[in-house]
């Protein structure tokens, strides 16, 4: 490791080889490897280890949590997409993953991703007992971006309770704790209501 | 006609590079906001203030959606614009102007055509700290007519694109750099955390 914060690549590399060598289920040599792949910049390799890393030690949260950003900083959504289904499996009452995957989702687009984001976005806010802020924003978001992708076709009338009551326990909040930002929040807020 | 000149206030500056300093080991993005004079010889676009925005999942939409929704009302009141874009890159040795800065940079541009996009250079940020640099710490961006983002080069005839409004805006940087004043910085992300932390950083600067 000190090889490595020296910047000598070759020789860290060298050196993490061979203790793999005598112990190939070492977690920690192999994740100072693909952290050493990315602080160089071959964020390919950095991904292609971290996949093979992921084979063998499939509990690791924290392992598909990296590759889950890494993914997101390329824009790589629909791999992200597959780390978050991942981590939610083993982790299932972690809200911020439910939050992330929602993210994930309203970003890749379109009117089923939309509606899975809405839902993950509500159980976020079901297991924080609503205090998640991101996720109440998220459910406005996603009610009006569904009726806009929707317009026309007259379904989407029980959405827009969902939104009302986010709305609501937002303007409630900013209004405890920053009541300067209420206006912009409810001009905000009214903006994305007149579009759906 | 002559491109447009960027003139950052010390504020709007100082703002986001404290705000990447904040945050070294990810990389941080914000919004420039200002606006456009039309002076005798050549456009000026003022970027009045900035709003640091995030420091984790930059790409990801639906923060982005609502930073900028409320941004847009913000500026709507005070009478300013969304300018441009500021981006940091996450590794130090990492010059280039990466997808994510540049899809923002597009849809910045549909609303402003003079949109600009800054990305915070690192060696300079380097120079700086040992008192050498005079010029801005960032590298400006502005979009050509192949709807690429080209790098404007700050030396080309003499005349500087990128100024900043106070010349002595570094100097300030740099005591601030000291102070570590980078701990009160105030981001978007910071703000979806804990709403009474203000992202229009009032305070930071009295």
């Amino acid at each position: 490791m000190l090889l490595e914060a020296k910047g000598s690549w070759s020789e860290a590399e060298k050196a993490y080889s061979s203790l793999l060598e005598e112990n190939p289920f070492d977690q920690v040599v192999h994740k100072r490897k693909i952290a050493m792949a990315k602080a160089q910049g071959n964020i390919t390799v950095a991904i292609e280890l971290l996949n093979k890393y992921l084979e063998t030690f499939m509990a690791d949260h924290d392992a598909w949590r990296e590759l889950a950003e890494i993914y997101v900083s390329l824009q790589m959504y629909k791999q992200a997409a597959f780390c978050y289904e991942e981590l939610i499996l083993s982790q299932p009452t972690n809200p911020l993953y439910h939050l992330t995957y929602a993210d994930v989702l309203y970003t890749i687009g379109g009117q089923e991703n939309l509606q899975t984001a809405k839902k993950y976005y509500a159980s976020t806010i079901q297991l924080t007992g609503g205090k998640n802020r991101r996720a109440l924003f998220g459910v406005c978001l996603c009610t009006s971006a569904i009726s806009q992708l929707s317009k026309g076709r007259n379904k989407e009338d029980n959405g827009t309770e969902l939104q009302s009551l986010a709305a609501t326990a937002l303007e409630k909040d900013y209004k405890q704790r920053a009541p300067d930002k209420l206006q912009l929040l409810t001009s905000a807020l009214k903006s994305l209501r007149v579009s759906s | 006609m002559a491109e447009p000149r960027y003139e950052i206030a010390q504020t709007a500056y100082i703002k986001m590079v404290l705000h990447a300093l904040k945050h070294k080991t990810s990389a941080v993005n914000g919004i420039l906001l200002g606006r456009v004079s039309d002076q005798k010889d050549f456009t000026v676009v003022e970027i009045a203030d900035s709003v640091p925005l995030f420091h984790s999942h930059l790409s990801l939409l639906p923060n982005l959606e609502i930073s900028l929704i409320l941004i847009e009302e913000y500026c709507e009141a005070k009478g300013l614009n969304i300018v441009g874009y500021f981006h940091g890159n996450e590794r130090h040795d990492d010059a280039e102007l990466g997808g994510v800065a540049k899809n923002i940079g597009d849809n910045i541009y549909r609303y402003f055509p003079q949109a600009a996009i800054l990305l915070l250079d690192n060696k300079k940020l380097e120079a700086l700290s040992k008192g050498k640099e005079r010029s801005p710490v960032m590298q400006l961006y502005t979009r050509d007519a192949s709807k690429n983002w080209k790098l404007v080069s700050s030396d080309g005839n003499g005349s500087n694109q990128l100024v900043t409004r106070e010349p002595s805006a570094n100097v300030v940087l740099s005591d601030y750099i000291l102070s570590e004043k980078w701990q009160d910085i105030v981001d978007f992300d910071d703000h979806l955390d804990d709403i009474s932390k203000d992202w229009l950083n009032p305070d930071l600067f009295k």
